[in-house]
């Protein structure tokens, strides 16, 4: 069966690798200078990055008064960020967790970096739930801890309290996970490092690895178990980020289909934003062995097929409202389409829905340009699904009294150009410091094609 | 007792040279932690909760800062710190001098309410006499006197002002004392005291508002100059002609509270006066009205001349107007109100506040045939809450024109900023001689003074009033002159040589003057005492020489002008800025326009059609053009408009406005308050016409063009209907937020209210044992006012944002009007609905708070707490009634004077925080507390809540509805009650009563659409 | 043998500072935290001599406590009830007065300085008689007990209800100077609520509200 397979399907490595070579492609594009290229990046994400941090500072001086929100509008931009990364991260923890219980070859070559990508993502979005409140200062009133209040605690009921343990938790897990992965290669490069304070450091954060059996065997258990852990997270998470809207009564917010909804939609815009760094990432780093049009063409086919449950989705929020007989949510989803907002909401279709059906066409799926701006594409409308929620149910709700608009501030708009800083600086440096590829989990792919390709010999 | 007290005040001002009100506010206010500013508490508190650990590891114990505490050295009987007390004083918001009780605390008034005790406004107080108090601890009002522009002692002031006044009397030059309505019989009879040593000396009084041609009109048909006492409570069927008696009209206050004992359905016996309202623009009293029907100005005398036609002949009187000018509006119409008003002969009352007394006569005659006089209009016992004289206004600035005048005095009026031609004017004025004026700020025409002689705020003196003969009230002074302003009267009597105190003054008055007229038969001592505690006196009123009806004062109308093509031009005053006078204020400018819903800014209001024609938005500047005079405004679209009108408002655009220019938060995207005059709004006054002796309110030739610049409006309600854009209308017709029902249907209906299914998923367990705070609002009586408003935000320190905040939807006010138009934008029907914190049994935000800043009380209430909530604005976004509101910024308190009004049993929110309507819950703890000591029950009534306390219409109650005896379970329980937005169980504490409509006919639509 | 003795300095230095650190524990207050707070006052008023060995009622002084939310300070009105005539420590006036009969002289009045202090602030002169030329002066107290402003704590109901002042106020009957007790924490005060609610106040049942609107408003 596994020989059809391999007959059947191109190698997932090009060009025919030795192990030595695997190592030293992926190390030297460490060791290397970086290049132009990878300067460019990096100073530009580090000027977002600079944008970001002054208008958050100066937010957090002036008042929150300094985003566009409103009486009615109560959340916009913030929020909206703070969902839209989050999501992002999802399809990080997906590739390396659960393809790895499903045993999915493809998947090492790049979980290394969708790890990561998940790692600031999450850093991202923990920023927004922060920076959103009145009193930052005041946020560690959300966690529970022993104070001198008396009864006085935290309400175990409101789903940001839940938020705070579901992101943090996902941070902790999807960090571990990474890092026990890194554990090998760390110690590769431990090995063909100099002496000196890199060597030094390498060899503390390979925790003494000396390749032997034994370490392979525990390595290989705590890997597997820790993917049994970080499996329910896919699920779990970007659930509890939909209860913050589902346990609303506002119309729009209160659905049950959320949590199946945003996780559909979280992996969707966490696909595409793999894409789009692996895309990157193989061209600035000289990775096109590694990351193979193979690679990219399965991710497609997990767009298009998360793409079309997103799709679902928007139809059956539809029907529900129109089964309902609520007028009050009748009235959301007709001012969605149709109201002050269309714009944005049909941004987001066609985004979402209509543009990644093109993915069905495999001259598509191969051509790395159009993923590339395809990927990108999906982002956008991914960010403008979850404004479209927040905004257009808020800004027009139960009495016609408090309708209002909203119009983002500069300040606003700064702070999420912030947050694409913080996340490619974050990655940039990860490219750089890190391999990028798991090369033991590569090599073990390798060896084992090669395998298969001696034995039909 | 205030003699002691005042001790007490001037030891805390010797103490500390300095300010020693600076002095208190630093003490009352110093390290409050809820606020971000200079104050050194406050950095301390972020310090502590920034750094909590690291604080805790390195200081061991962080100190607050040293706090002083300082006793009184004498205490006066009846002060206790911490502990409010109150005065009966008189309301000098404006002449109609409605009763009031001064809550004062710690030496200090902090609130005004009304008297309830007072016979002629009945414990309800308007918007403006709400704000009022702010003009007290307005740090802007002049501190001394002035002379020549500069500050000077009294002293001086006094003496070339007396020795002024001997050149003049040896010249035997005319001095002329011009005032607005004085309410204060004192007063009156001070300056009459003063001029008497003038050979030729005249005291001309003109109002802003002008009641002049009902006046006039009843020397013409009654012989004497009276101002009648409307009693709206007594009428039936209401026939108003341009009239905003609920709104501005002479005495809204006690007009309302009358209308709506006249239209209690649920009294016993039910009472459901049917009002019809004629008039050009949209008014406060319109939109109350069962029939309202729109007519160009000039055709609304037409519109009475033909009720007078043919009320005279149902009453077969000898004289018939001859009805000169066309009818403008169906036959039936007019009929059918004819009818009426016949059939409710003795109990209907026509009441007209059109210029010119000819209409006023004629409204006289239908009343006079009516047979009213006596029954609903009092002339026997008349109004003095007007007493303007436009004739002799006329005749003095034609005298000043021409340089006649000698002396001027000055005061309340601004006649370069409220008169037509001012500038004319106040190049004449600064031509005279000894110019006076008792000014308290510096408006447009006290620069021109030679001497500013600022008066005291009413709380600070001594005075008295007599808005209706026989109620004479005593106004008494809540806390000692803040600075060396003198009060009128005294100023008075200084210059007729007479050195007494505003005490002495009105004291002595009084034992003159109206003890004699006491009705029972106690000493003066013990009258005065009564009178000072009471805050009024019911003594006998003044004989009044009034024949009886003079038919042949009534003739026919001189045929008014046909309507021309041009649009006409409307000056109205609005409920929130009567007067310039207080466009010193700032909450009186941040209250939503009871109609239109705009702040800060007056307008050119356009009917929907004639905005359609001129191709017109919102918030399109326009230029009016009269004759020379130009102002531009900023259009606003006014449903139920008349066509050919624009109606602008006056009292805006004022020289004292521009102090507004720092309001509002500082940031990157902050727009300023002020327009691009440096003021808010501009003034309308120059379109006023001052013709054969009365104020013309309204011209036919305004030319209105488009400039094409664009001035948004800070409205507070964008969307004003029930039902949805019709492109996004699911069907459903309007959403049942504002219900309403018929008399028929009041009739026949269930008058119980029959209890709705509750569906439960929980057991209830948390059953509300003792008290269950609740409240009805009675919508059929709201008339919009918004004397809650501004109630609320005395009594709850509800902070000012400025235009820019209320543009961007962030207003703080925690009780909000919502005013909702159906029907046709031609001919709209509205409703108003207060709608604050529902205080839901089921709170959506309360669940969703993740530090449990807001959480429900064992009474029912939602209760917010400022100092544990972070701000995550999840419990704004899940309330369905959108009635929470946010601290975006620090809100300015800079003003520490202004900050004297702060109520020390509500806390300052800080920047960050949620808050909300509390049900006032400081006055129920409060109320407990005294139950508690007297160890007795708490009494129904015995807590009210700042709104419903000052409310004229009396339309709201708030109780404990587990007390089944208690007005509010009553009211819960009647048929007319309704809950919003109930369908999503959120079991709100507040149940509204709905609307009752009288039924109407299918020609009532049409003869409003056809006027 | 060096490294030896660098071992057992350092060890003791160690084991002093660790003494240090343990001793400072116990008084580590968090920031806002008052507790022990005894300021020095203007006039050394001293509770132990009043309340203590007078016996003298705390409502006598404290009047307002059970009128208004506010136990006040008394104002120096009231100081003058007994000071007028009682003008310097018992034990002064009587030596005074032996010295007095020794020397056979009437006994000189004395006048404690801290009390001078009230006559100056009530502007009165040698006899204890209003004097015009003098302004009068408030005593600035330094405020001891002293509660964030968005608490509303109500003297009236605690008093009335029968709380007795120690309850809160400690032993201020031996106190010379005042001080503050509690910690004035919220959970202090709920505590007292729950237990109030539970065993009643001084035999009388009592309901003490927990909800929050009972103090912040």
């Amino acid at each position: 069966m596994a020989e059809v397979q391999a007959v059947s399907r191109p190698p997932l490595i090009l060009g025919d690798k030795s192990l030595t070579q695997i190592t030293s492609d992926i190390c030297s594009a460490m060791l290397r200078r970086p290049g132009a290229l990878w300067w460019i990046g990096f100073l530009f994400s580090l000027t977002l990055l600079a944008i970001g941090a002054t208008v958050v500072t100066y937010q957090v001086a002036t008042g929150i008064g300094t985003w566009g929100l409103n009486n009615s509008v109560g959340w916009a931009f913030g929020i909206t960020n703070f969902v839209f990364w989050i999501g992002i991260g999802h399809a990080g923890t997906l590739i390396s967790a659960i393809l790895f219980l499903f045993r999915q070859r493809w998947r090492t070559s790049v979980n290394r970096s969708a790890e990561a990508m998940t790692l600031f993502a999450v850093m991202c979005a923990g920023v927004f739930p922060l920076i959103h409140m009145g009193r930052p200062w005041m946020g560690y009133w959300i966690f529970p801890y022993p104070n001198f209040r008396g009864p006085l605690w935290m309400n175990f009921r409101s789903p940001l309290a839940w938020d705070a343990f579901a992101i943090s938790t996902y941070f902790l897990i999807s960090l571990t996970f990474w890092y026990v992965g890194l554990i090998p290669d760390l110690a590769t490069i431990r090995d063909r490092a100099g002496a000196g304070l890199r060597r030094r450091l390498f060899a503390f954060f390979s925790l003494g690895w000396n390749g032997s059996f034994r370490t392979w065997q525990r390595y290989e258990i705590v890997y597997t178990l820790l993917a049994g852990l970080a499996t329910p997270l896919v699920v779990s998470v970007h659930t509890i980020v939909s209860w913050d809207f589902a346990t609303a009564v506002i119309p729009g917010w209160h659905a049950t289909i959320f949590p199946p909804y945003f996780v559909a939609g979280a992996i969707f815009s966490g696909m595409a934003m793999v894409l789009t760094l692996m895309i990157v990432a193989r061209t600035v780093m000289h990775l096109e062995n590694y990351i193979t049009v193979r690679h990219v063409e399965v991710m497609c086919k997990l767009v298009i097929l998360n793409s079309s449950i997103v799709a679902l989705a928007y139809g059956t929020e539809f029907f529900m409202a129109q089964y309902s007989g609520n007028p009050y949510e009748q009235f959301v989803f007709l001012n969605r389409a149709f109201g002050p907002f269309a714009f944005a909401y049909w941004t987001m279709v066609s985004c979402n829905v209509l543009i990644p059906q093109l993915l069905w066409f495999k001259r598509i799926r191969t051509n790395i340009a159009v993923v590339f701006v395809l990927s990108l594409l999906i982002n956008v409308g991914m960010w403008f699904e979850r404004f479209v929620i927040i905004v257009t149910s808020l800004h027009r709700d139960f009495l016609p009294s408090n309708w209002a608009s909203y119009r983002p501030t500069t300040i606003e708009v700064a702070t999420l150009v912030g947050s694409f800083g913080l996340f490619f600086t974050c990655f940039l440096i990860f490219c750089r410091i890190l391999p990028m590829i798991a090369m033991a989990e590569v090599k073990g792919v390798v060896a084992h094609e090669r395998a298969q390709r001696r034995n039909r010999k | 007792m205030s003699a002691d007290y005042k001790k007490y005040w001037r030891s805390l001002e010797e103490y500390e040279a300095g300010d020693a009100l600076d002095e208190q506010a630093a003490e009352e206010f110093a390290d409050t932690p809820l606020r971000e500013g200079a104050e050194p508490g406050r950095r301390e508190f972020l310090l502590a909760a920034g750094f909590t650990l690291a604080g805790a590891a390195l200081t061991g114990c962080g100190r607050a800062p040293v706090e002083k505490a300082i006793p009184l050295l004498r205490q006066p009987e009846g002060i206790l710190p911490g502990r409010s007390y109150y005065y009966a004083t008189v309301c000098g918001g404006c002449s109609a001098s409605c009763g009031l009780l001064a809550k004062g605390r710690d030496g200090r008034p902090i609130k005004l309410e009304g008297n309830p005790e007072h016979p002629v406004s009945r414990g309800g107080l308007c918007a403006v006499g709400q704000a009022s108090i702010l003009g007290l601890y307005d740090s802007l009002r002049l501190q001394q006197p002035m002379a020549r522009g500069k500050s000077a002692s009294w002293r001086e002031v006094d003496e070339e002002i007396a020795k002024t006044l001997d050149g003049i009397r040896k010249e035997k030059r005319t001095v002329r004392v011009l005032t607005q309505t004085v309410a204060s019989p004192a007063l009156n009879s001070q300056i009459r005291g003063f001029l008497k040593g003038f050979p030729d000396a005249r005291h001309v009084v003109y109002d802003v508002l002008s009641a002049s041609p009902i006046l006039d009109a009843h020397r013409q048909t009654h012989g004497a100059r009276v101002l009648p006492r409307y009693l709206f409570q007594k009428a039936n069927v209401i026939a108003s002609f341009d009239a905003d008696f609920l709104g501005t009209w002479i005495s809204p206050v006690e007009y309302t509270s009358g209308y709506s004992e006249a239209r209690a359905v649920e009294a016993t016996p039910p009472r459901s006066a049917w009002h019809v309202q004629f008039e050009s623009r949209m008014s406060l009293t319109g939109t109350k009205a069962d029939r309202r029907i729109k007519l160009a100005p000039e055709q609304i005398p037409a519109a009475l001349e033909h009720l007078a036609v043919r009320v005279a002949r149902k009453a077969g009187s000898p004289v018939l107007p001859a009805a000169g000018s066309p009818v403008p509006l169906p036959d039936e119409v007019l009929d059918e109100l004819a009818n009426r008003l016949w059939e409710a002969r003795g109990r209907s009352l026509v009441v007209c506040g059109l210029p010119g007394a000819e209409a006023q006569v004629l409204c006289n005659f239908v009343n006079h045939l009516l047979g009213n006089y006596g029954a609903t209009l009092d002339i026997a016992a008349p109004s003095y809450q007007k007493q303007g004289d436009d004739r002799e206004l006329t005749a003095l600035v034609d005298e000043i024109n021409a340089g006649k005048v000698g002396a001027l005095f000055l005061h309340g009026v601004n006649p370069v900023a409220d008169l037509p031609g001012g500038e004319e004017l106040a190049k004449s004025l600064a031509r005279i001689p000894l110019l006076v004026s008792l000014s308290p700020r510096l408006d447009e025409t006290s620069p021109l003074a030679r001497f500013v002689c600022p008066e005291c705020d009413p709380l600070e003196t001594w005075g008295d009033a007599e808005p209706v003969a026989g109620v004479t009230a005593i106004s008494q002074p809540a806390i000692r002159p803040l600075g060396q302003a003198r009060p009128a009267i005294e100023s008075f009597a200084r210059w007729s040589g007479n050195g007494a105190s505003a005490h002495e003054l009105v004291r002595s008055f009084w034992q003159e003057s109206v003890y004699p007229r006491q009705a029972g038969q106690e000493a003066f001592e013990a009258f005065w005492k009564k009178s000072v505690e009471a805050g009024f006196a019911r003594v006998r009123p003044q004989p009044m020489a009034v024949k009886p009806f003079d038919v042949q004062a009534v003739k026919p109308m001189s045929a008014g002008r046909s309507s021309t093509g041009k649009l006409a031009l409307v000056l109205y005053p609005t409920p929130a800025m009567p007067d310039g006078r207080h466009a010193y204020n700032p909450w009186l400018h941040e209250l939503p326009d009871p109609i239109t819903k705009a702040t800060w800014d007056n307008y050119a209001s356009l009917a929907p059609a004639t905005a359609g024609r001129m191709a017109l938005q919102d918030g399109d500047v326009v230029r009016l053009l009269i004759s020379g005079n130009a102002i531009e405004l900023p259009v606003l679209i006014q449903p139920g408009q008349h066509e050919k009108v624009v109606a602008v408002a006056l009292a805006y655009g004022r020289t004292v406005s521009a102090r507004f220019a720092n309001t509002g938060p500082k940031w990157l995207e902050q727009r300023p308050t002020p327009g691009p005059n440096g003021m808010i709004g501009a003034n309308a006054a120059p379109f006023l016409l001052l013709k054969d002796g009365s104020v013309r309110y309204w011209r036919d030739d305004v030319k209105v063009t488009a400039t094409g610049k664009r001035r948004p409006l800070a409205v507070t309600q964008a969307y004003s209907s029930l039902t949805v854009p019709k492109n996004l209308d699911p069907g459903g017709g309007p959403r049942p937020i504002v219900q309403e029902t018929t008399l028929e249907a009041l009739g026949t209906g269930g008058a119980k209210h029959e209890s709705e299914p509750v569906m439960e998923l929980w057991p209830d367990d948390h059953p509300f044992t003792g008290h269950r705070w609740a409240m009805t609002i009675d919508l059929n009586a709201c008339t919009g006012c918004s004397a809650c408003v501004i109630a609320c935000q005395v009594e709850n320190n509800v902070p000012v944002t400025g235009r820019d905040e209320v543009m961007r939807n962030r207003q703080m006010h925690w009780i909000r009007i919502d005013r909702y138009y159906s029907g046709p934008p031609s001919d709209v029907e509205v409703a108003h609905q207060p709608m604050m914190c529902q205080h839901c049994e089921h709170a959506p935000c309360e669940t969703v708070c993740p530090v449990l800043a807001t959480v429900h009380s064992s009474e029912g209430l939602n209760q917010q707490i400022y100092n544990r909530c972070v701000g995550t604005r999840y419990c704004e976004n899940n309330c369905p009634y959108k009635v929470r509101r946010f601290n975006w910024f620090e809100y300015s308190r800079d003003d520490r004077l202004a900050n004297l009004t702060l109520n020390p049993d509500v806390t300052v929110r800080s920047r960050g925080v949620m808050e909300k309507c509390s049900f006032c819950v400081q006055r129920i703890q409060d109320a407990k507390a005294e139950a508690k000591l007297q160890n007795r029950a708490l009494r129904d009534g015995e807590i009210q809540t700042a709104c419903q306390q000052t409310c004229p219409a009396r339309a709201i109650v708030f109780g404990d509805v587990n007390d089944p005896r208690s007005k509010v379970a009553q009211r819960m329980n009647s048929g007319r009650r309704y809950r919003v937005l109930e369908e999503i169980n959120t079991r709100p504490s507040v149940g509204y009563l709905k609307i009752v409509r009288a039924k109407k006919t299918d020609t009532d639509k049409e003869g409003g659409a056809r006027g | 043998m060096k490294s030896g003795i660098l071992t057992i300095v350092l060890s003791t230095g160690l084991f002093f500072s660790a003494l240090y650190l343990a001793a400072r524990a116990g008084t580590v207050h968090i920031p806002g935290n008052q507790q022990d707070y005894q300021p020095v006052q203007p006039i050394a008023y001293s509770h132990r001599l009043h309340a203590g060995e007078l016996q003298m009622p705390c409502l006598y002084c404290h009047f307002s406590a059970e009128k208004s939310r506010h136990a006040g300070i008394p104002p120096a009105s009231v100081c003058m009830n007994c000071h007028t005539l009682v003008t310097a420590t018992f034990g002064a006036v009587r030596a005074e007065e032996e010295l007095a009969t020794k020397e056979q002289r009437k006994p000189r009045t004395l006048v404690s300085p801290e009390l001078q202090k009230i006559y100056d602030a009530l502007g009165l002169d040698a006899n204890r008689k209003p004097d015009p030329a003098r302004t009068m002066k408030p005593i600035a107290w330094t405020r001891v007990y002293k509660l964030p402003d968005f608490v509303y704590f109500d003297h009236r109901a605690h008093v009335g209800a029968g709380v007795i002042c120690q309850t809160c106020h400690g032993p201020v009957e031996a106190m010379e100077r005042m001080r503050q007790v509690p910690d004035l924490s919220m959970g202090w005060c709920v505590n007292c609520h729950r237990d109030a609610t539970k065993n009643g106040v001084a035999g009388k049942k009592v309901y003490a509200s927990i909800d929050c609107s009972t103090c912040h408003y």
